[in-house]
């Protein structure tokens, strides 16, 4: 045919696509068809949408009629090719499909097997990986997000420290003086406001103080109210749609007026959209940013460059093309050199970070490492590894049941291809009954998932395009590895030894190969049992060790008011209620992440310490309270001003004396404030388990004193704690009341890790539950092959031990070399985990001994039933028919 | 019987068949179809229904000449049957007696 070379073909994957499935009497006339049409419209519309169309078309075509051959009446006009050994792809498929279901059917508990460990690989993968897109989608949502920033502060000391909050006034210096910027918007975050509708509603919000610019920066739409204008004037509020609900019901909210704490009248001016899941902005409530001065002076007062809170923070959106480093390394640092004197200004750097940052630097408070995604993502990975792994095993061992089957279809013209293709839409059959019943799964554990988490998560496949898309994918790697081999072997069978009943384990495809899978699976199980072991016994160290404070029986509340009246009232009439033991105000407990630190100049030396010291505001009872124990020297006087200090051993240390009594009676001036150190306190853990102890030193300042700690008596805990709300609610009546316990608190700093063991704990498990399911098909294929081996041995006088041994031994060495390999791997994976924390456990035989001692008494148990039934049978019956 | 009975598509597609005469085929009967309908048709859904015509035995087929603007492959010309011109007449013939029937006052409401 005169065909020119550069003359327009139709997308070749679509023609092949069709050659396949149509069936052959209408090959010619469509090929022909959608050819011409093909050309007709490359004349008119150009050969992309042509090629876009001729595709198009080849769906639309997509039929029964396109596959089905020619109906009996026709015969007469097209005659058929009776040409059976080359039947269309359609046909053949049917007739797999068909004989799968009856397979299936017939050996339904081997069915069941194989769907169950299916679909519980696949459930906690798609649970992993909804939760990978979740937090990767965390701010994903507003416009031009890959230009939006937050700045951040860095402190150059001997190391550097991080901040996420900046000076009040940089976020206006940034705005004014550089052109490199579309928007700026200062934000300031209050959690736990008290925001009154009316005296009998009234509610804890987490409220933020904003500048106009943030809806302009971020992409929160108004439901009501003039974009233009919100956030500009004062004593206004933007609601999001749940909180304006929560509050005026169904009423209309605009207009409304609500006290925010006690220093705020605001009327509501808009409504906000309800916030998306995914974001880590989660304050429903937006007051502007220009009454944050009558909310809270001391985060506004004078514009003070040396005070950065973590809550005041300044995000912006560059002008396109605009580059973070090059203004980091310019605009932020000329705005440091500007409003610095030398010193401080190599002290205070700031920062650009990026807004896909936010969600995943640890340093600057982020929710999570990526790494720990990507952890998830590999213990996923190993699931559906054990998962294929297991179906290998248990197919391969069952394609010996079906050699007479592979015979006769041999014999009668079966090719390899068609074998294999059959076996693999057996395997598509189960592989899709387990993604049906994976997603089943893996909805019904959501909400535990989720209340675990603290998150909303939602498997919806038809909102969220990559669960659409990982779904099929997910499908067919797990059609592809767990059907390829088993399919190979069956289609290798030769059909004579097939038909005899004498297929030989060298031809079911080398047993080494299946061997080396289940180490694979021992392997993938040990890891994870070791990472259990060693995440639970941390968790408990941390949670029993003695952190050198009292921690139980500690009631935490908060003062809203700190007045010095205020404080003695409430100390004499809680130190009344019964089963109060002691009671003392402070601003941070013993343990916690949010005591500031600053410097020190000690005694009579003339520079300040490089070291920053932790410093913590409480009074005279705060050391008897907690049982802070005093090394040297004596407790604090009482007194509502900075007078006296209290250091720690670490501090001590950090100033380079020899002993604790060289300290004491000594002055030192600490932020600024000069006071005497009277005494000495043994380390106690000021922090979690993740961090060192910081030099530390207490002083009175009854001005910051924000909570209230109360150590009580067990016994009789309700009615003290209704005392204690009694007095509390007299005394701050426009304020809610709410208690915790120290130990909760400081358990708390151990969330993220609890979640770790939570889910490690149930993925070991259901990688266990799977392994032994492949374990158990193993043994049942060897149980098989060593009938005759073992009613020989049997007659020859072989105890039932031994033979217990011959299957035991094969399976302890699997083992062995599974803990080969897995306990380095484990070792290198959790001595880093562990080297997140300070405070630590060795990893030691403790550990791996526990290991290997479960999965093999998993092993045992496992293996054992099915051994002992083939050793205790009787050797009459093996040998009898041969 | 149900299976003779002529879909509203068969029919228009049946008569397209029979107004192309000579050079009925699938391509073709699209082409002219979807000027005249005025929306765009699937080759799928018009080979199907002549498919299913010829099962009805309403025409019949043969293959044409191969030329160059196929890919050298042969198209296959459909012919009105007997039966299909019996059919076509039919529908024709109910549709005029009912024609015939409506009262002329039936549309006045709307056409005044």
């Amino acid at each position: 045919m005169s065909q020119k070379p550069n003359t327009p073909q139709p997308p070749r994957w679509a023609e092949r696509l069709l050659e396949r499935i149509i069936a052959p009497h209408l090959r010619e006339e469509l090929l022909g068809d959608l050819y011409e049409l093909f050309q007709k419209r490359v004349r008119r519309f150009g050969s992309s949408q042509a090629r876009w169309l001729y595709g198009l078309d080849v769906l639309l075509l997509l039929h029964p009629r396109l596959w089905r051959r020619n109906s009996a009446n026709q015969h007469s006009r097209h005659p058929q090719t009776t040409d059976y050994s080359n039947p269309a792809l359609m046909n053949m498929l049917s007739n797999h499909f068909k004989i799968a279901l009856r397979k299936l059917n017939r050996n339904r508990s081997h069915a069941l097997i194989n769907v169950l460990s299916l679909s519980l690989g696949m459930a906690c993968v798609i649970l992993i990986f909804t939760l990978i897109t979740y937090h990767l989608s965390f701010d994903t949502f507003h416009a031009h997000q890959d230009r939006i920033y937050r700045i951040y502060t860095e402190f150059h000391d001997d190391k550097i420290r991080y901040n996420t909050g900046v000076p009040n006034p940089l976020g206006t210096t940034f705005r004014n003086e550089h052109p490199a910027v579309e928007h700026v918007g200062r934000i300031a975050f209050l959690k736990k406001r008290v925001v009154e509708v009316s005296p009998a509603k009234k509610f804890e919000e987490d409220i933020a103080f904003a500048d106009p610019e943030f809806l302009d920066i971020f992409n929160f739409p108004l439901v009501q109210g003039n974009p233009k204008t919100v956030l500009h004037e004062r004593n206004t509020a933007l609601l999001t749609e749940r909180v304006a609900r929560k509050y005026f019901g169904d009423e209309d909210p605009i207009g409304k007026l609500v006290h925010v704490d006690d220093s705020l009248v605001v009327r509501i001016t808009g409504i906000l959209h309800d916030l998306p899941p995914n974001t880590d902005f989660r304050s429903e409530m937006f007051i502007p940013f220009d009454n944050l001065k009558d909310h809270t002076p001391w985060m506004v007062e004078k514009d003070w460059w040396f005070s950065v809170n973590s809550e005041m923070q300044c995000f912006t959106r560059l002008k396109p093309g605009a580059s973070a480093a090059t203004i980091d390394a310019t605009v932020l640092s000329a705005i440091s050199d500007k409003y610095y004197n030398q010193d401080m200004a190599k002290y205070f750097r700031f920062k650009l970070q990026p807004l896909a940052d936010v969600h995943f630097n640890p340093n600057l408070k982020g929710y999570t490492e990526k790494k720990n995604l990507w952890a998830f993502g590999l213990i996923g990975f190993f699931l559906i590894v054990t998962t294929c792994v297991n179906f290998i095993n248990l197919s391969t061992a069952q394609a010996l049941g079906r050699s007479k089957e592979i015979g006769v279809r041999k014999v009668l013209g079966s090719r390899r291809g068609a074998l294999f293709w059959q076996f693999m839409t057996e395997t598509a059959v189960m592989a899709g009954l387990a993604t049906v019943f994976a997603f089943l799964l893996a909805y019904l554990a959501l909400p535990a998932v989720n209340r675990l988490f603290e998150i909303e998560l939602s498997l919806n496949p038809l909102k969220n395009v990559y669960l659409v898309t990982f779904l099929p994918i997910l499908l067919l790697i797990v059609i592809f590895f767990s059907g390829t081999y088993p399919g190979l072997i069956l289609a290798r069978f030769q059909p004579l030894l097939a038909l005899k009943g004498k297929i030989s384990p060298r031809q079911m495809g080398g047993f080494s190969l299946r061997k080396s899978l289940v180490v694979t699976q021992f392997a993938i199980s040990q890891l994870l049992i070791i990472g259990t072991l060693v995440i639970a016994n941390q968790l408990r160290y941390s949670r029993q060790a003695d952190l050198g404070f009292q921690k139980d029986a500690m009631v935490i509340l908060p003062v809203p008011n700190n007045q010095k009246s205020n404080i003695n009232t409430l100390r004499s009439q809680f130190s009344e209620v019964a089963g109060v033991e002691n009671v003392t105000f402070f601003d941070t407990a013993p343990a916690s992440e949010d005591a500031g630190s600053t410097g020190i100049r000690f005694d009579t030396r003339t520079e300040s310490e490089t070291f920053p010291i932790t410093i913590k505001a409480a009074d005279d009872q705060y050391a008897p309270t907690f049982g802070l124990q005093i090394l040297a020297g004596r407790n604090l006087h009482p007194s509502d001003t900075i007078r006296e200090y209290l250091v720690n051993e670490s501090a001590v240390k950090a100033l380079g004396l020899p002993s604790n009594q060289a300290v004491v009676g000594k002055d030192a001036s600490i932020n600024g404030r000069k006071g005497t150190i009277v005494g000495v306190m043994k380390d106690f853990h000021n922090r979690s388990f993740h961090a060192a102890i910081d030099p530390l030193c207490i002083t009175t300042r009854s001005e910051n004193y924000s909570h209230c700690g109360v150590k009580v008596s067990l016994a009789n805990l309700g009615p003290t704690l209704a005392g204690l709300e009694k007095n509390w609610s007299a005394m701050y009546p426009s304020s809610i009341f709410t208690y915790r316990f120290l130990d909760e608190d400081i358990a708390r700093f151990y969330k993220l890790d609890n979640m770790i063991l939570w889910l490690i704990q149930a993925f070991s498990l259901i990688a266990i539950v799977i392994g032994c399911l492949g374990l158990y098909g193993l043994v049942s294929y060897m149980a098989a092959q060593k009938t005759k081996e073992i009613g020989v041995r049997k007659v020859l006088g072989a105890s039932v031990f031994g033979i217990l041994w011959l299957f035991g031994k094969e399976f302890f060495q699997l083992l062995l070399i599974a803990f080969g390999l897995a306990a380095p791997l484990a070792w290198w994976v959790m001595s880093r985990w562990l080297n997140d924390f300070v405070y630590r456990i060795e990893l030691g035989a403790g550990i791996f001994v526990p290991a290997i001692a479960i999965t093999s008494i998993i092993a045992v148990l496992t293996v054992g039933y099915r051994s002992l039934r083939a050793a205790l049978a009787n050797p009459v019956k093996s040998l009898r028919s041969e | 019987m149900k299976g003779d009975q002529l879909g509203e598509f068969e029919e228009l597609v049946l008569l397209t068949i029979a107004f192309l005469y000579d050079d009925a085929y699938s391509v073709a009967v699209v082409e002219a179809l979807g000027q005249r309908l005025e929306r765009p048709m699937s080759l799928g859904a018009v080979h199907r229904t002549m498919q299913r015509l010829e099962e009805k035995g309403l025409v019949s087929s043969r293959f044409g000449e191969s030329t160059a603007e196929r890919g050298g492959r042969r198209k296959r010309l459909f012919t009105v049957s007997v039966a299909g011109e019996q059919a076509l007449q039919e529908v024709r013939r109910i549709r005029n007696e009912l024609w015939d029937g409506i009262p002329k006052t039936a549309f006045g409401g709307s056409m005044s």
